[in-house]
């Protein structure tokens, strides 16, 4: 049970990720590698920001201004450039990035980990299990975001222009929408999704190295494309899944180790069973 | 026979062979160097691994450039060829006396058991396209490394503690293994099977319409793939000691990738020359920059990538190169009064539209990729080859 | 036109491969004589790798930091009869491949003696091509079994795997009763200091429970944390980073139990401050240690780096002295002297029944195998 509520907050911090991973390729149609980065970004907003104000909700603001702004920044210089170029020099130019604010953070920062205490909220006893009040807001707030997402995306002129572009840029461009400018939207929503994730991944993790993003990131992506990679709540049931199966794994000595193996194998069955993911959305095969 | 013999010399083109030849040229001079003692040690790790990196490349290549499918696990059959590879050379060692039978041997087992993983990997890609096959081979990459680590037998955590060979004379085996791999591949590009393969990378419906076997050569490439990876990781294997498990990590497979596509898609040339200043730089930066400034290294690095990758793909800085390029310049030389074509991105057929002009005719629903329409006078390449 | 290209790309393959050679050749011209103009009897230049770049580079800084210190201080006290040090390390990022790059370059540089490499796994690749050059070489901290197994010119100054593994499994029987175990399966050190654990475990008759993570999971340890919340004592032999989590993990579950570990948990103090948790650990160097060479160093490195010392940057710092003294006790007067005839002279002094080296890691003796007998002490943090 406790090894499953402990899934469970693993899991909403990959679905916070996977929920940044999928609005970005779901619209932009590129596998944003530095996506992962970006969390490392906002955590370390959030140690400086603590560090010089010691005020832990100013921080919050701080690390998401950071997070929007250099999600938005990097788009502008590194990505947008490369629209229209094939997929394969966008993805080679992501992982450049992701490397770029990796050196960048050990530059300023230093490598050595630094640890951080942000205000704990206590836990709430259900039965006999105890409970982190912290995990219990990761999964209200993730499941919060994921709906307003989803009405965003279904409601607004915005998210009906994100639709469009996502369905095809030509077409949106001549119906008058602003791909550019809707896909900037999309990054500073992605990004800003970061600076939750880093938000409640210190909250559980409070430790910040300059390769924090990766291996969250590569694991959150696998739980995207688990989940269908473009589809919302997709990313959601993705990252619980990759949550739960990774403790429920870590919590039988024998397999421990293999963690890692049977979290990749079980991305690779499942892609070879439906191609598409889990809640992907149907693409017809040409004949 | 004697026609056999005709044929093949009708056929013989001097520019076929420059390739490997220059490379065995380049191999000749380094021995001689060797010889005379003009080489120190850093060369000489420096050439085993130059060969190395040539052969991961170009075999990348053969699945990136040349099928057209991304492969991010490039690094686990390396993996797997160092590790079994040197493994089985500590037992042929106990047989054979011949530190170079033991070595090719070794080679041969290494790539072929990697050709076998080649081929489980291969079956995915009949079913999956382009992100999704990615991160399948991301997985299979970091699947394969996540059990060596969990092997005992294989040294465990602690590495596996191979033997290594001279690193004197190492360069010299991996680069006559370097032009072995790449007569193999320029012979195989220039066959029918090669040209079965590009039209694959082409257009998969069409190459099947044609009566290619798709599925027989995706597998194909993949298999061959692997086996020159796994042959690059038994070099590796015997190139340092012990063999650990985090060397094979998806950075390293994207380091592979980045040779390729520094280098060019599809051009076996640019992966030798990317691979070869690739392993160059990462050495020279990593034997002057010791101590603090060994940070601005990755930095240095990823800056470097960012802007070849973002000016060689860039579609609005396509006039700017062409004008530069070396094409153009000869262009200029030859022709007294080249027309000049104007790359207009907001001309009409150049915004991206999924109607394409086959697909309307078909019963059929439009397919989900962007494509540039089919002009009368000019055909559409559908997938634009960057370097 | 394709042809052209063709030749063209041929030529600078040419062009870049002897350039490879001619550049790298020109390593050799790179050892310059250190800045202290006041010397005329040359210098001899000390090399080692270490991770300077990724997640280990803070013990490769530490440990290049330390024998800075100490070349420093070495060569402002006249050296040795007029002989200066230098000291160079390259960037190794904890492989084994980078670690043979960087052996190869500091050899053309003109390496003369050694502190090896700062993790083990490196360690290993350095001591097999150290091994064919007879080069000695005192590693400051690689501590796995195999390390210094390779040929005799190989040492170390921290304290073994095997001989931690072993002295924790007699503390803890000795005790506690409930003993809990986590280690890292994807680390040298940690695996290595665990299997002497099990090992010694196993034949004193007592029984614990297990856990494990990698490097793929080294960030959230609440479900290994479930598991052993019950222990009076879990046995963290691995690095200070993880062994914080671990015990705020540990915290969390609401377990009272003691993280036990080994010379890798120096530096924890920073990671648990705040936290309600008895942490101790089997180590040779105490920043808080009233001794006066520990102080002087603790001073000093203060002034230069800005931070405490931790473990690492006392192992580097007496890595240098131990070849210092050794080379002092030889009599080394030559600074010209290759590697092969150092290391003979080097190994003879440091082996010597009477040699001691005094340093603020403890008392150290070393004998032929290369390992290092000294005095573990154990530091108490917290509660």
């Amino acid at each position: 049970m406790s090894t499953i509520m402990d899934g469970l907050s693993l899991g909403a911090i990959y679905a916070l990720i996977a929920l940044g991973y999928t609005m970005v390729y779901g619209i932009a149609k590129m596998l944003n590698f530095a996506h992962g980065d970006i969390i490392m970004v906002g955590a370390y907003a959030i140690l400086t920001s603590l560090q010089l104000t010691g005020n832990p909700y100013l921080a919050v603001v701080v690390s998401i201004v950071v997070c929007t702004a250099s999600g938005v920044i990097i788009e502008r210089l590194a990505y947008k450039p490369l629209r229209g170029a094939s997929p394969l020099a966008v993805l080679i130019t992501a992982i450049g990035v992701s490397f770029f604010l990796q050196a960048v953070a050990q530059l300023i920062y230093g490598s050595k980990s630094q640890s951080i205490s942000l205000p704990d909220f206590g836990k709430v006893a259900i039965g006999d299990v105890k409970i982190n009040v912290s995990t219990i807001l990761t999964l209200v707030i993730g499941g919060v975001i994921m709906t307003a997402l989803t009405l965003f995306v279904k409601k607004t002129r915005t998210g009906r222009a994100m639709q469009a572009v996502s369905e095809d840029k030509g077409a949106a461009l001549l119906m008058g929408v602003n791909v550019n400018r809707i896909i900037m939207v999309t990054f500073a929503i992605g990004s800003m999704l970061a600076a939750f994730a880093s938000l409640f991944y210190l909250m559980q993790i409070p430790s910040i190295t300059p390769t924090l993003g990766s291996m969250p990131g590569i694991k959150a992506f696998t739980a995207a494309v688990i989940g269908g990679i473009g589809s919302i709540p997709g990313a959601m049931l993705g990252g619980v899944l990759l949550g739960l199966i990774e403790k429920i794994c870590l919590s039988i000595p024998k397999i421990a180790p293999y963690t890692t193996s049977i979290e990749f194998s079980l991305l690779i069955v499942i892609l070879l069973v439906k191609p598409i993911g889990l809640l992907g959305k149907k693409i017809r095969e040409k004949v | 026979m004697s026609r056999y013999i005709a044929n093949v010399k009708k056929q013989f083109k001097f520019k076929h062979i420059t390739t490997w030849l220059l490379v065995a040229i380049a191999l000749v001079i380094l021995i001689i160097l060797s010889n005379a003692g003009a080489l120190d040690r850093s060369t000489t790790g420096l050439l085993s691994k130059i060969a190395y990196s040539i052969i991961l490349a170009t075999s990348l290549n053969l699945v990136v450039g040349f099928l057209g499918e991304l492969s991010l696990g490039h690094a686990g059959f390396a993996c797997l060829g160092a590790y079994i590879g040197t493994f089985a050379a500590s037992y042929l060692r106990e047989s054979i006396d011949s530190k170079l039978v033991v070595i090719i041997l070794a080679m041969l087992i290494g790539g072929l058991v990697a050709a076998v993983f080649g081929l489980i990997i291969g079956l995915p890609a009949l079913r999956l396209k382009g992100d999704y096959l990615a991160i399948v081979t991301l997985a299979f990459g970091e699947i394969v490394r996540n059990i060596f680590k969990n092997l005992p037998m294989f040294g465990g955590a602690m590495g596996y503690a191979s033997k290594t060979y001279n690193q004197k004379e190492l360069f010299i085996i991996a680069f006559v293994a370097v032009i072995i791999v790449l007569i193999l591949m320029q012979n195989l590009i220039r066959s029918k099977h090669g040209r079965a393969i590009t039209a694959i990378r082409d257009n998969e419906i069409a190459a099947r319409a044609m009566g290619i076997n798709v599925t027989f050569y995706k597998l194909f490439v993949f298999v061959i793939a692997a086996f020159f990876a796994g042959i690059a990781g038994v070099l590796y294997g015997h190139f340092t000691t012990p063999i650990l498990y985090t060397k094979f990590d998806y950075n390293f497979s994207i380091e592979i990738l980045v040779m390729v596509v520094l280098g060019g898609m599809g051009s076996i040339n640019g992966s030798i020359i990317s691979a070869t200043l690739i392993t160059i730089i990462n050495f020279e930066l990593q034997a002057k920059l010791s101590g603090d400034l060994a940070a601005v290294r990755t930095l240095v690095y990823a800056i470097i990538l960012i802007l070849i990758v973002v000016f060689n793909n860039a579609p609005a800085l396509k006039p700017i190169k062409e004008r530069f390029s070396l094409n153009h310049l000869k262009a200029k030389r030859n022709a007294k009064k080249a027309a000049v074509i104007h790359d207009d991105a907001a001309e009409w057929n150049r915004i991206e539209t999924k109607v394409k002009m086959d697909t309307v005719l078909t019963p059929d629903l439009p397919h989900n990729e962007a494509v540039t329409p089919d002009k009368p006078d000019k055909p559409a390449k559908e997938d634009k080859e960057n370097g | 036109m394709k042809k052209t290209a063709a030749k063209i790309l041929s030529v600078m393959l040419v062009l870049t491969l002897v350039a490879a050679c001619f550049t790298a050749c020109g390593g050799k011209t790179t050892n310059d004589p250190s800045p202290n103009g006041d010397t005329d009897k040359g210098t001899i230049f000390i090399g080692g790798t270490g991770p300077l770049t990724g997640d280990a580079s803070s013990y490769g800084i530490s440990v290049k930091n330390g024998a800075e210190l100490a070349v420093k201080e070495i060569n402002e006290a006249g050296g040795l009869n007029g002989i200066t040090f230098t000291f160079d390390m390259k960037d190794d990022k904890a492989t084994a491949e980078d670690a043979s790059t960087g052996y190869n370059a500091l050899m053309d540089a003109g390496m003369q003696i050694s502190i090896g490499s700062v993790t083990s796994g490196s360690c290993a690749a350095f001591g097999d091509l150290a091994a064919s050059d007879n080069l000695f070489f005192i590693t400051p901290s690689a501590s796995a079994a195999n390390v210094i197994e390779k040929g005799s010119n190989a040492f170390r100054v921290c304290f073994g795997d095997p001989d931690q593994g072993v002295l924790a499994a007699q503390e803890l029987t000795k005790n506690y009763k409930n003993i809990g175990c986590i280690y890292d399966t994807s680390d040298p050190y940690s695996s290595g200091i665990y299997d002497a654990f099990k090992a010694e475990m196993d034949k004193l008759g007592a029984s614990f429970i297990l856990q494990s993570f990698d490097a793929e999971n080294k960030k959230d340890f609440s479900t290994q944390a479930e598991a052993l919340k019950g222990c009076d004592v879990v046995f963290t032999p691995f690095y200070y980073t993880e062994a914080g989590l671990v015990a705020k993990a540990l915290v969390a579950k609401g377990s009272s139990a003691v993280v036990y570990g080994c010379d890798g948990l120096d530096g924890i103090a920073d990671q648990i401050e705040g936290v309600d948790v008895k942490v101790m650990y089997i180590t040779p160097f105490d920043a808080n240690s009233t001794k006066e060479n520990v102080s002087k160093f603790v001073a000093s490195y203060k002034e230069t780096y800005g931070v405490v010392p931790d473990q690492f940057a006392a192992d580097g710092y007496d890595a240098i002295y131990a070849i210092f003294e050794a080379m002092k006790a030889a009599n080394i007067d030559d600074a010209d002297i290759d590697c092969d005839a150092l290391c003979d002279a080097v190994v003879k002094a440091i082996t010597d029944p009477s040699f001691k080296l005094e340093g603020v890691t403890g008392t150290m003796t070393w004998d032929a195998s290369g390992a290092c007998t000294k005095i573990p002490q154990i530091v108490e943090l917290g509660q």
